[in-house]
């Protein structure tokens, strides 16, 4: 703890500094971005981090990024250790560095006060190529990491102020899209570039000394808070297992087991997974902080503003290196901050529930969607880009209120915006059919899990390639306080495929081409829900079908309500009877 | 006929404000309580007020008006309260929902909060009906309009008793026949609902946007019209020479029909006159760059204009809802006199946004209130005279304010005085990061502006906010808070006129298409403003691109005269938008390709200005000298002796040095050690820092 005084309104004047500039940061990336998956989607972070290197601030984006930016700050300072310099700008992706997955592309700069390194401020954004054998970087065919991407260990692109053309354009030379991704690069220096003006003027207006120590009282507090929470929970060992389906590596279902051991105000989380396999899906261990991170905040539910400090409490061993959630090279990894980092974050949300059943609120859809690529015959360029819009699902209900409706992936946590489907169908040939919720894809709960969305798409003027990530197409969201669902194919995420006049549902990660005519339809799993369903007013239930939300037969398997589709009416002793029928015997119900 | 009057009624939470100008420049205000449940209700209660005063009847005052013009709150406190009409959607098959997915966001500063509730729907899911048809992203028919699904919507609209349609198509701005018969059919079967066309109301690109600003609109349609009825009728009834103007979010005057057909353009009306009164007031000094910053009693609003020209806000989110339409920018925070200091769970000091209200109140009010609020820190600091404010009609306790400080102070282990200097540093802190929201983030420099106070709380805390945001010129007319009703009276008429235009801006065609459609959008302005009674003389026309390099998803607006589009003039407004992207985010890419996605035409009717105001006759500082008091200008809370001023005493060229309180009817000036107010004889004071000039 730090033994400097502290002037308490210094400190949240500094405090609002620091948000500010974060603030600023953030919207410098999000409008001038390229990539539709940043600028529309939001799929970025920004933070801050002192000399040390400990997160001072991070931004209220994404979770999947929430942890592994501390990893991989650390790991980039100490690749060049006293080679930092005014004027560096350094970039980053590599997970065998501490980044997450290969397609995000972190930016660093290190900011400089009176010849001393004083912070760095970082943003980190998912670009829409990354190099490698499938456009957009998910290639559910690789075995190794080799055959996914362009690697990019910590490597200097700007040294002293003097831009590296050489090496830009080495990894630029890599990457499909070229001007896009140029665009991108020059949005994340741009960040860097506010972040670090704003920083200077603080340290010029409060002082150094007065800054450093407000900041390490931010820190200290942060500890603090996330200890009392902690301190909250009884003493003792709590455990969560959660289930990986197999999304066709057939190597089969995997269990992720967590392991939460509270002691006082400390918390040690232990992670067993299976051996790492030569598919997409594993995780190195910058992605599986951010995993074990935000099933911590779906227990924490804290408010902002958020820094290293919360973490101190909380010691990880992810498991011995070569497992699914501590992968090491040449472990192919593409997928892994939806699939297994919704799984892992299941499994320490399961934990958290066990030792809170009161305040854990019940999972979130788990991520599935489609990247697509092909030829822009109206600008004769090459288009390629994550589809954010297929990955939004529902999320999942908490012990005061249903879940809300198309707000996930559990993995973004409503950070994420799918973008406007005009805005889409402008930037790529493409018509989007449809954009809706799903009817009985919520989880059944006394409180209601939010609905997933479809979304369906038909090339507009020639052959699109679309290849399919994710997980949550058999095994629906994790519900809480004893909710189950009955009708569970509803629930689960899957695709449907018209093409040449054939239907077909597909479960598995697959790459198909469609022709104008064809179409896709993506459709993303609904929340978990929380409580017993059959405890759900009767009335919320209709109303429910009254929206389309709830069909009369999911109204009547999973609510045990039986309601009229004609006229709403519900039948009260038909509804007695399913209900009384299944009294008592939620044992019955579990599968 | 010569008339005497111009009325300026501003409907707020809790007063209507009534500004009367006289042709002699004099300005008089009133206030009446408001009557959120029958707005009317207040207008005659204001008008009784003034007759009283004046000693004539409604009538007579409305008669010898060349202007009468209302700022209401009717559309806003509906979207508040969710009490506007039952209203229908019709759109796409397929895209019933985009209203509800929001985009799949979550709003920042909630991410982990498990009590937050999603948005309530203005249009429940039963009633957001798709019909079958599309228009692809090129303007082509994918699938041709299915008019019996939209008359099957019209039964089902009329067995359900929708009085408002909203019909938003997917591309209905590259194709609007779809729309436009989708609504003909609803007219035809429903002709008492009012009814939204998407592509009339905002004819710009984002769906979402779109739908969501037409649902909005259909939803407050029937509330407006009714409204705007009664108003027209009862000063018609009265006499009125001309129709009721009514103020607009987008800071200007719009006639009555029209804003019924285009309700959302009136929800946040109340604070968007003040960039076009802090013009008005800057004026003398020979600025255009103006901040105008109006603290009130639970809340701060902000807006910035440079160079004569005011942010805008399109495309944001408001109150929840999606609204595309240009609003005035007005940043809202909730900082104001009844703003709380608490201690936050991680142990941190912080101030608002809740607020004591109106009841209880602050502390010092001694109704009751507990909590520190900024008043009460005020009070502590010797700012406010502790016999009271309004003349000694609101009288202050400073032992419950100082009661009510120590429960920030102990925790803390400051001393109540520290601790009040405290919330006064944090809340100007809050205001100074709610400034950088209209200015840094826009790409200004806020040492660029004057700081422009309106409100009732705003000047005590003036001179520390122009410290914090490094700004040497401060303006604070002495009817600061009553200076958003004055900026009504002198605003002119202003209508939007939008269409899109997605197109690369490299190829002649693009020129010629591009300066085609800006013609039309002017002749559409103008057809308008001239059926409003403008001659050509009286029309000013403004034209704005909104541009972006090639795959980007955000747009820079680039505001650019009214010459023809070619191949040099397009060459100037590239650079236009090259400069502005480097303004706004530090770089430019000038070897890319740039590309347009909206283009508006703002068209104004100019209104004839009521005379100047002129102060009347006073004396020097040393006259108006009223005693001393102790007051705080340091966080280790020494308390200095400083001078107290009567406002009311002071002429036109009086000097007032800080540390310094000049204490008006309805505000409390607190000049800090280092800065000097000089009293303008248009009744402002000009407060500058010492040395800056």
């Amino acid at each position: 703890m730090t033994t400097r005084t502290v002037d308490p309104i210094t400190l949240s004047v500094v405090r609002g500094v620091l948000e500010t500039t974060q603030r600023e940061m953030t919207l410098a990336l999000e409008k001038t971005a390229r990539s539709s998956v940043f600028n529309l989607a939001h799929d970025y972070s920004t933070a801050l981090f002192n000399a040390t290197p400990e997160m001072i601030l991070q931004g209220q984006d994404i979770p999947i990024h929430l942890g592994s930016l501390v990893p991989a700050m650390k790991a980039v300072a100490a690749y060049f250790g006293d080679d930092i310099q005014e004027g560096d700008l350094i970039l980053h992706n590599d997970p065998a560095w501490g980044g997450s997955h290969a397609i995000d592309v972190c930016m660093y700069k290190p900011v400089f006060h009176d010849g001393r390194l004083m912070y760095w401020t970082v943003c980190k954004g998912h670009l829409t190529d990354i190099g490698g054998p499938v456009p957009a970087g998910y290639n559910p065919n690789a075995t190794e990491i080799y055959a996914e991407c362009l690697r990019i260990p910590p490597v200097k692109i700007v040294e002293r102020g003097r831009p590296r053309q050489d090496v830009l354009n080495l990894i630029l030379t890599n990457m499909r899209a070229r001007r896009d991704q140029e665009g991108d690069f020059n949005a994340l220096i741009g960040a860097c570039q506010v972040g670090e003006r704003n920083l200077l003027a603080m340290l010029e207006k409060y002082g150094v000394e007065q800054v450093e120590a407000c900041i390490d009282k931010l820190l200290d507090m942060a500890e603090t808070h996330m200890r009392s929470l902690i301190a909250e929970v009884p003493d003792g060992t709590y455990s969560g297992t959660a289930i990986l389906e197999d999304a066709g590596h057939g190597f089969g279902d995997f269990e992720i087991t967590a392991t939460v051991t509270i002691t006082g105000d400390d918390c040690h989380i232990k992670i067993d997974s299976p051996p790492q396999i030569p598919y997409f899906i594993n995780s190195y261990e910058g992605n599986s902080h951010s995993g074990v991170y935000l099933g911590l905040m779906m227990f924490a539910q804290l408010p902002p503003p958020y820094n290293e400090g919360l973490y101190r409490c909380v010691s990880v061993d992810f498991g011995p290196k070569g497992t699914l959630c501590n992968a090491k090279e040449p472990a192919p990894h593409m997928n892994c901050t939806t699939t297994p980092m919704e799984t892992l974050t299941d499994a320490v949300r399961l934990a958290f529930e066990q030792a809170m059943p009161s305040k854990v609120a019940a999972s979130w859809g788990h991520a599935n969607g489609l990247n697509i690529a092909g030829w822009d015959k109206r600008h004769d360029e090459e288009y390629v880009t994550m589809v954010l819009a297929t990955i939004i699902s529902g999320a999942g209900a908490t012990p005061s209120q249903d879940g809300w409706h198309a707000c996930g992936p559990e993995c973004c946590f409503g950070a994420l915006t799918s973008g406007d489907i005009e805005l889409l169908e402008h930037a790529y040939p493409i018509v989007i059919h449809r954009y809706s919720l799903m009817t009985d894809s919520g989880g059944a709960g006394k409180f209601r899990g939010g609905s997933g969305t479809a979304w369906e798409v038909e090339p507009l003027n020639g052959e699109m390639t679309f290849i399919t990530f994710g997980e949550g197409r058999r095994i629906p969201a994790m519900g809480a306080a004893g909710a189950k669902s009955e009708m569970v194919d509803a629930k689960v995420g899957r695709i449907e495929l018209v093409k040449g006049g054939e239907r077909k549902v597909i479960r598995t990660n697959v790459i198909e081409t469609l022709k104008p005519g064809d179409r896709v339809t993506n459709m993303n799993p609904g929340g978990g829900g929380y409580g017993d369903p059959f405890e759900r007013p009767v009335e919320w239930v209709v109303e429910d079908m009254r929206n389309g939300l709830v069909s009369a037969e999911g109204a009547r398997a999973d609510y045990g309500v039986a309601i009229d589709p004609a006229t709403f009416a519900v039948d009260e002793g038909e509804t007695r009877t399913l209900r009384a029928g299944r009294v008592g015997g939620m044992s019955q119900r579990e599968t | 006929m010569r008339t005497k009057y111009r009325l300026g009624i501003d409907a707020g939470g809790t007063f209507t404000d009534f500004v009367l100008a006289e042709d002699t420049g004099q300005a008089r205000l009133y206030k009446a309580l408001s009557t959120p449940d029958n707005p009317t209700r207040a207008i005659k209660e204001g008008l009784k007020l003034i007759g009283q005063d004046l000693g004539l009847s409604a009538s007579e005052i409305v008669r010898e008006c060349d202007l009468c013009i209302n700022g209401t709150t009717v559309g806003l406190n509906a979207l508040i309260q969710h009490k506007g009409g039952k209203t229908g959607l019709i759109c796409t098959a397929g895209h019933e929902d985009s209203i509800e997915i929001r985009l799949g966001h979550k709003e920042d500063g909630y991410r982990y909060d498990a009590e937050y509730p999603p948005a309530k729907m203005l249009v429940p899911r039963r009633l957001r009906r798709g019909v079958r048809e599309r228009i692809r992203s090129d303007g082509q028919v994918h699938t041709p309009l299915n008019e019996e699904d939209v008359a099957a919507t019209c039964e089902l609209f009329l067995r359900e008793g929708i009085e408002s349609v909203a019909v938003s198509l997917v591309w209905s701005v590259l194709d609007q026949s779809h729309e436009r018969r989708a609504g003909e059919i609803v007219r035809k079967m429903m002709p008492d609902a009012a009814v939204t066309l998407g592509s009339e109301l905002y004819p710009q690109v984002r769906e979402y946007t779109r739908t969501s600003t037409s649902v909005v609109n259909a939803y407050l349609a029937p509330i407006m019209r009714a409204y705007v009825e009664a108003v027209d009728g009862y000063f018609r009834a009265l006499g009125a020479q001309h129709p009721v103007r009514y103020f607009q979010s987008n800071g200007g005057l719009s006639e009555g029909a029209a804003l019924s057909d285009r309700s959302v353009y009136a929800i946040n009306s109340g604070p968007a006159s003040a960039p076009r009164a802090g013009l008005y007031v800057a004026e003398p000094f020979g600025t255009k760059n103006v901040i105008t910053v109006d603290m009130g009693g639970t809340s701060f609003d902000i807006t910035l204009t440079k160079d004569g020209q005011t942010n805008l806000n399109k495309n944001i989110d408001f109150l929840r809802y999606r609204i595309g339409v240009p609003m005035i920018q007005v940043e809202t925070l909730g900082a104001g006199g009844g703003s709380i200091g608490w201690i936050d769970p991680m142990g941190l000091l912080q101030v608002g946004p809740q607020s004591a209200g109106a009841v209880p109140g602050p502390a010092c009010y001694g109704q009751g209130g507990e909590e520190p609020t900024v008043s009460d820190a005020n009070l502590v600091l010797g700012y406010l005279n502790p016999e009271g404010l309004i003349g000694g009609r609101l009288p202050l306790d400073r032992s419950c304010a100082k009661a009510a400080l120590r429960r920030i102070a102990e925790p803390l282990g400051l001393s109540i005085e520290r601790a009040a200097y405290g919330m006064f540093t944090i809340v100007n802190s809050n205001m100074a990061a709610g400034i950088r929201r209209v200015s840094v983030e826009r790409g200004y420099d806020p040492r660029d502006f004057v700081l422009v106070g309106a409100g009732g709380a705003t000047a005590a805390h003036i001179t520390a906010l122009a410290r914090e945001m490094g700004i040497d010129t401060v303006i604070l007319p002495k009817l600061a808070s009553g200076l958003c009703a004055f900026g009504q009276i002198i605003s002119d008429v202003k209508y939007n006129v939008m269409a899109t235009a997605p197109m690369r801006l490299d190829t002649a065609e693009a020129y010629a298409r591009l300066d085609a459609l800006f013609a039309e959008l002017e002749a559409k302005g103008r057809r308008q403003l001239e059926a409003d009674g403008f001659g050509p003389d009286r029309i000013r026309i403004e034209r704005s691109i909104e541009m972006r390099y090639v795959g980007q998803v955000h747009e820079c607006t680039v505001e650019i005269g009214s010459f023809p589009i070619g191949g040099e003039s397009a060459e100037h407004i590239k650079d236009a938008f090259h400069r502005r992207h480097e303004q706004l985010f530090t770089y430019s890419e000038r070897h890319n390709t740039v590309e347009v996605v909206n283009i508006e035409v703002t068209a104004y009717g100019l209104v004839e200005k009521p005379a100047a105001p002129q102060l009347a006759e006073g004396r020097d500082s040393a006259a108006a000298r009223k005693g001393m008091r102790d007051a705080i200008f340091s966080a280790d809370g020494t308390a200095v002796s400083t001078q107290v001023y009567d406002g009311a005493i002071l002429g036109a060229g009086a000097v007032v040095a800080g540390p310094a309180i000049i204490e008006e009817e309805t505000t409390t000036i607190v000049i800090e050690p280092g800065w000097t107010a000089a009293l303008h004889e248009s009744g402002a004071y000009r407060i500058t820092r010492d040395g800056a000039l």
